[in-house]
């Protein structure tokens, strides 16, 4: 009654009609009267009907206009993003369903408030978000929130395989495979071309040379990476693998070589200083003057066409290998960042034969094509040089494989690294494919080469593998 | 994985106000997509825009490609262009956020940045002092881009040889210059000597080249 009484007066005096002292009895009679008090009561409920309604309104227009992101998906990769209801400030959503997920791959779990699934088409999807709030009928129709759901597509559907330009003067095949013997070993090598370079119809930057000297007895094996960012890199790369043959083949006379036989000879017996001296002198001149030709021959061949020396960036590893009746001779060099991997025989030790370039940032490295390798303090720890009674592999990469299957640099001394890395050319791997060096002579280069077209995200590289074995 | 970080750093600026920002919204959300096609890009991108204007802001912090989510870039009506202290942002996240190589751990590429005026400094002291430290960073590239009339190629040239000029800042001219955006970002992961930086693509028609 007096909230009756109170309510009238509010509203006479909204209307600017003060009840004076004078009008109290008449006031207080007219709001007593039943007809009065109900009539309150009814705009009371319809205002408190108003009010929910427009609370209700305001609050769905709330939701309706909250930015949401769900984390983007990608095409064949399984899916979660839990919808935050608590995070959302959505507590009085007391009912959700989405729309359109089902199409593309997606579901939603509405007691975990879980989207899920693989997703099967990408773009920006608009998905609807259906939903009730607490105070609206069991029966309304359910609001509807358009969320969009980034779907990246799955990179190994965008990679293109586009030929390279056959008529282009420096083209070379895509794909390369050899095998063959190699001392009383035998050898199996095979050079790919990236699918960064496939994907655009460019060419292989990598390459490979290597010969047995039937009048030395010695043998060769050079693997080169041309620059990505040089425009006839791939030039460069098979060049210096080609001079690195023909150089030896020419200038690693049999005059030159008795004296040194008799040194490993020596060495063998006993190790000393200065059998040990003998040798680094005799390792750093032949290999240095055969990588100095090589920069030597680019530079002519640059001046020659009117190209500039960097446009042959490439880097360059050879090893020269030698059988004695107490064992192996394995001398290096190397610039750049391709390693060089010597095995012992039970798989025990790893001589990692070089030292890799790599700058702060990846990419960066070094060049046979640059002059200033040759005057740095550091060139002569280019070399290596190795005698062992026997060994199970003698591994010649490129950073297309050693990228993702070593990794980091520190890796390359890790024994247990390279077991893993023989394992994983046996067939142990995702795509089960396997090298067999034990019984398969006639196709073990398809056996490599198939095993090189590994999937490894990030790494679409050229790839180049020389095995000795 | 490598990452190849690539930063934009975007004068939100007065001028920007109106049409010029709603151009660029929509140039930056086409590159995204053209960038989400590339599955080199998708591999190895990550991403980060930070704004300047009287104050800077990080309105991405570095993110992959795959999880990036283009947020609407917003400007005030009037205020000044405070691409120095922009700079000094960018300088600060590039220390923190980019990973070099060691014996132990896989560098990423070398960054790029990518400069976008339409203006001068306002901050012009803090720009010069902060110009050399840029350069000591060792960017695969740094693309300085000047849109409309007022904006000065001189003096985004102190900052990098690489500058373009922009007639204006309207839809079309913004979409082909960020279109030309992402085929540099995809050079950026490339082998190159120590201490060479990056050949940058030919640009379209809409795009001058300040030499």
């Amino acid at each position: 009654m007096e909230q009756t009484k109170k309510y009238i007066e509010k509203f006479l005096l909204q209307n600017n009609i003060p009840i004076t002292s004078n009008k109290e009895t008449l006031f207080n009679d007219f709001a007593s009267n039943e007809d009065m008090i109900s009539t309150v009561k009814i705009i009371q409920e319809n205002q408190k009907k108003m009010l929910d309604k427009w609370r209700l309104k305001n609050r769905i227009d709330d939701i309706l206009q909250q930015v949401i992101m769900l984390p983007n998906a990608t095409v064949n990769k399984v899916y979660e993003a839990k919808i935050e209801f608590i995070k959302l400030n959505w507590n009085d959503v007391i009912f959700s369903e989405f729309e359109g997920l089902e199409e593309i791959g997606l579901q939603y779990d509405n007691n975990e408030d879980l989207i899920f699934g693989t997703p099967t088409a990408s773009g920006d999807i608009k998905v609807k978000f259906l939903f009730r709030v607490d105070g609206e009928k069991e029966d309304s129709v359910l609001n509807e929130k358009t969320i969009t759901l980034i779907i990246n597509p799955d990179p190994k559907s965008l990679w293109k395989n586009k030929e390279s330009d056959i008529t282009d003067p420096h083209w070379k095949e895509d794909d390369v495979a050899v095998s063959g013997s190699f001392l009383d070993k035998k050898i199996v090598v095979a050079s790919k071309r990236g699918r960064s370079h496939a994907n655009v119809g460019s060419f292989r930057d990598d390459d490979f040379a290597y010969k047995n000297y039937e009048k030395n007895g010695w043998s060769v094996v050079a693997v080169s990476d041309g620059a990505g960012s040089a425009t006839l890199s791939r030039k460069g790369a098979q060049l210096a693998c080609e001079l690195v043959v023909s150089y030896f083949e020419e200038n690693f006379l049999s005059d030159k070589l008795e004296d040194f036989d008799e040194v490993i000879a020596a060495h063998y017996q006993e190790s000393t200083a200065e059998t040990t001296k003998k040798i680094s002198h005799f390792v750093y001149k032949q290999l240095s003057a055969a990588a100095y030709h090589v920069h030597k021959e680019l530079e002519k061949l640059a001046t020659q066409t009117e190209t500039v020396l960097k446009d042959y960036h490439a880097t360059l590893i050879f090893a020269l290998v030698k059988k004695y009746d107490f064992g192996y001779t394995v001398l290096t060099f190397g610039v750049g960042d391709c390693p060089i991997g010597l095995l012992s025989k039970d798989m025990s030790e790893i001589n990692l034969m070089n030292w890799l370039d790599v700058g702060e940032f990846g990419g960066g490295t070094r060049f046979i094509t640059m002059k200033d390798i040759f005057q740095n303090e550091k060139f002569t720890t280019r070399f290596g040089f190795k005698l062992v009674e026997d060994f199970s592999y003698l591994m010649l990469m490129t950073d297309g494989i050693y990228d993702p299957k070593f990794v980091v640099e520190a890796n390359l001394e890790k024994i247990e690294k390279w077991k893993e890395f023989v394992d994983d050319l046996k067939g142990n791997n995702e795509d089960k494919l396997s090298v067999d060096f034990e019984t398969s002579e006639e196709g073990i280069e398809e056996q490599l080469s198939e095993w090189m077209d590994f999937w490894n995200p990030g790494n679409h590289d050229d790839r180049t593998l020389a095995i000795i074995y | 994985m490598r990452r190849l970080p690539v930063y934009f750093l975007l004068d939100t600026s007065g001028s920007m106000y109106g049409e010029p920002i709603q151009a660029l919204n929509n140039a930056l959300s086409g590159m995204v997509n053209t960038l989400r096609s590339d599955p080199q890009a998708l591999d190895s991108l990550w991403i980060s825009i930070v704004t300047f204007d009287r104050e800077v802001k990080e309105v991405v912090p570095l993110t992959e490609l795959v999880d990036f989510q283009l947020p609407e870039i917003t400007c005030p009506q009037s205020g000044p262009t405070n691409t120095g202290a922009g700079l000094e942002y960018i300088i600060q996240k590039v220390k923190s956020d980019v990973i070099k190589s060691s014996e132990t751990q896989k560098g990423d590429w070398k960054p790029l940045l990518f400069v976008f005026t339409d203006g001068k400094p306002s901050d012009i002291q803090l720009y010069r002092q902060k110009t050399p430290e840029i350069k000591a960073l060792n960017f695969g590239a740094v693309v300085g881009c000047a849109a409309g009339h007022m904006a000065n190629d001189d003096i985004l040239k102190e900052l990098t040889d690489d500058v373009v000029h922009l007639d204006s800042a309207d839809s079309q001219t913004l979409k082909s210059f960020f279109k030309w955006v992402s085929e540099t970002i995809e050079q950026g992961n490339k082998s190159q000597g120590t201490g060479e930086s990056i050949g940058l693509p030919p640009p379209p028609s809409e795009i001058t080249v300040v030499t």
